[in-house]
């Protein structure tokens, strides 16, 4: 008879994980995200050869997306906590930062973080509460969280009521002026995308994904899953956050308007949903398509009504027949390409 | 005193076309477990139903109701059978239902925008303009009417659930969908008809709205939260929870306004949303706390 020693069985197993990782890192393509970040930190050399303005725009643009929705994501990917409600940490990124750069002068680039841990802060206290409930009691509960902090917002006489405020514009030429920014965006994308990664394959986003599977099971397992939640709610609220910090200042005023109107809040729900949520790159690929169909429905037909119109039809579309979204779906059909392969 | 007594007559008027507005979307959510966001953009369409018949052929808004009720309720059913009906297998169902209705709003705004534009609009038969004076205190014509129309029609639909058969059949569906299909009720045609039903209310609370409030495509955002804070309150599929619930926050509503300023007593249905779902999420009168 043979004796099982505890330790073996642990050693074979961690072993046998290993060897599972190692065959995954292989099929992973680690170069090309690198590649893509380098392609883009270059691309403003372009602006020696011409006016490529407009298209450091869709860029930063772009990549304002991401970050905003890779951080939604991380709630509502990983935890299945759908929160249509997140442009309120846009608005407390971007007003915090906003004030303090109106006020002090300090750009909102550098503020960025702290911006992040503000909003995160607010997100924490938020998720205290709202967490409690789920399923469409959480959706509606984080509507109705909007819609508070809109009338606050509008009738907050310090930070400008409805009319908002404006920023100072920065004095570089016109051809570099939007260039902080984009890098401020591209770098913060980087880093969003790399800490939600590290975030899938860590034990508290195992956690997260075992809470959107079944939450009654996750915790008899174990896991304490009031606190996961609530810290997955801040974690994503910061990206959101750091988002609105750097935005208030690009467009060089801030205004309920701009952060807190639904389709802010929509795009990042639908980005998840038409990319794949729960999947790292699914975000990346949902921003990248939407903000292209929004250029071509805004340039081709010109009015923001049609564009509300595409935007809820493509997402209705999404939902009928496509749940998983690209990413889910082409790897659920085993034909995910490699180089999209970032789980 | 004579201010108190004038506030509650307004609230209480408000709130008759309010529980019109909630009581489709609880109708719907009792049957068919939707959530339905879509509700107001839908009741949007009905006011430019009734809007376009009074603009083009100045028939007054309370006859074009059943105009809107028919319209509204015919494309309830084409929406059915697109949309929800292949939902209903899904998994994670009512929490799906509540983004696809959510993208729907959308649509519906979109459309509507793209069709009438986003200024505001209002109908304006001569009562929406009059009012009744009893001594000091003045209620408007436009809407008492509106209210007391809201709430015939909410009295004829329990009259309806109460006693006839059909209505039975939908009761059963909202208390135990698997025991009333067990017991030979026709789940799916319940639900088809109370679907229909129910947006086919949010049809004729659309066309009393056109003569109550100004109105304009993106505006049902605003709607949504305060008919959410009216169906929650009153507990998700309960009717007479949801007229309740809107008669006692329209009035709260009409105190905040008066003493606080307009902007406030929004504000008051979206701090009672945002408060009764944590503190008691199945509301006065609901019983299903699967919901929480």
């Amino acid at each position: 008879m043979t004796s099982l020693d505890t330790n073996e069985v642990i050693t074979a197993r961690k072993a046998y994980y290993a060897g599972l990782a190692g065959e995954a890192d292989k099929g992973r393509s680690v170069w090309f995200p690198i590649a893509v970040l380098a392609l883009l930190l270059a691309l403003p050399a372009l602006q020696f050869t011409g006016n490529y303005n407009y298209l450091i725009h869709l860029v930063l643009f772009t990549a304002s997306y991401v970050v905003m929705a890779s951080g939604w994501n991380i709630l509502g990917g990983f935890a299945g906590y759908i929160s249509l409600g997140h442009n309120v940490f846009f608005a407390i990124g971007g007003y915090f930062a906003g004030m303090i750069f109106a006020r002090y002068g300090i750009s909102t680039i550098i503020l960025a973080p702290l911006a992040g841990l503000v909003a995160a802060v607010f997100g924490y206290v938020i998720g205290l509460i709202t967490l409690r409930v789920r399923g469409p009691s959480f959706i509606i509960s984080s509507l109705a969280l909007v819609m508070i902090f809109k009338i606050l917002f509008d009738n907050w006489d310090f930070v400008g009521g409805s009319n908002g405020l404006s920023l100072p514009a920065n004095d570089l030429p016109v051809q570099w002026a939007k260039l902080p920014y984009y890098y401020a965006f591209v770098v913060m994308a980087a880093f969003t995308v790399w800490a939600s990664y590290r975030i899938r394959h860590s034990k508290f986003g195992l956690g997260l994904r075992a809470i959107s599977k079944d939450e009654i099971k996750s915790e008899s397992a174990g896991i304490n899953t009031r606190f996961y939640k609530v810290l997955a709610f801040a974690i994503s609220a910061f990206f959101v956050g750091m988002a609105g910090a750097v935005w208030g200042e690009y467009l060089t005023y801030i205004r309920p308007n701009i952060f807190l109107i639904i389709l802010v809040s929509v795009n990042m729900v639908l980005m998840c949903i038409l990319g794949g949520k729960g999947t790292v790159a699914g975000p990346v690929i949902g921003a990248i398509l939407l903000v292209v169909f929004n250029e071509f429905f805004v340039a081709t037909l010109g009015a923001s009504e049609i564009n509300i119109f595409a935007t809820g039809m493509i997402m209705m579309l999404c939902l009928m027949f496509f749940p998983l979204g690209i990413v889910g779906t082409l790897a659920r059909l085993k034909k995910l390409p490699r180089i999209l392969n970032w789980d | 005193m004579g201010e108190i007594i004038q506030i509650v007559i307004l609230g209480l008027a408000l709130g008759g076309v309010y529980a019109l507005m909630g009581s489709g979307l609880s109708l719907v959510f009792g049957v068919m477990r939707i959530v339905n966001l879509a509700h107001p953009s839908l009741i949007m369409g009905g006011a430019y139903v009734a809007y376009w018949g009074f603009k083009l052929y100045g028939v007054d808004p309370l006859i074009m109701l059943p105009v809107a009720v028919v319209i509204l309720a015919a494309t309830a059913v084409i929406l059915y059978k697109l949309v929800f009906e292949r939902e209903a297998r899904s998994a994670k169902y009512s929490e799906m239902t509540v983004l696809l209705t959510f993208a729907l709003a959308m649509v519906v705004e979109g459309a509507l925008g793209t069709a009438f534009t986003n200024t505001q609009r209002v109908t304006s038969p001569d009562y929406a303009t009059d009012a009744f004076f009893i001594g000091d205190v003045f209620i408007p014509k436009g809407q008492l009417y509106a209210g007391m129309v809201s709430l015939a029609i909410i009295g004829a639909l329990a009259l309806f659930l109460k006693y006839s058969r059909f209505g039975y059949a939908i009761r059963a569906t909202t208390q135990n969908r698997e025991a009333a299909e067990l017991l030979g009720v026709n789940v799916n045609l319940v639900g088809l008809v109370s679907f229909a039903i129910g947006i086919g209310l949010a049809g004729a609370a659309g066309s009393l709205v056109s003569f109550v409030f100004s109105f304009y495509p993106s505006k049902h955002w605003e709607w949504i939260a305060i008919l959410m804070s009216l169906v929650v309150l009153g507990g998700m599929g309960s009717i007479l929870g949801t007229v309740l619930a809107s008669l006692i926050l329209s009035v709260i509503a009409a105190f905040v306004g008066t003493y606080f300023g307009a902007t406030w007593s929004t504000l008051t249905f979206f701090v009672a949303l945002f408060v009764v779902l944590m503190v008691r999420p199945q509301g006065l009168f609901g019983e299903k706390p699967e919901l929480a």
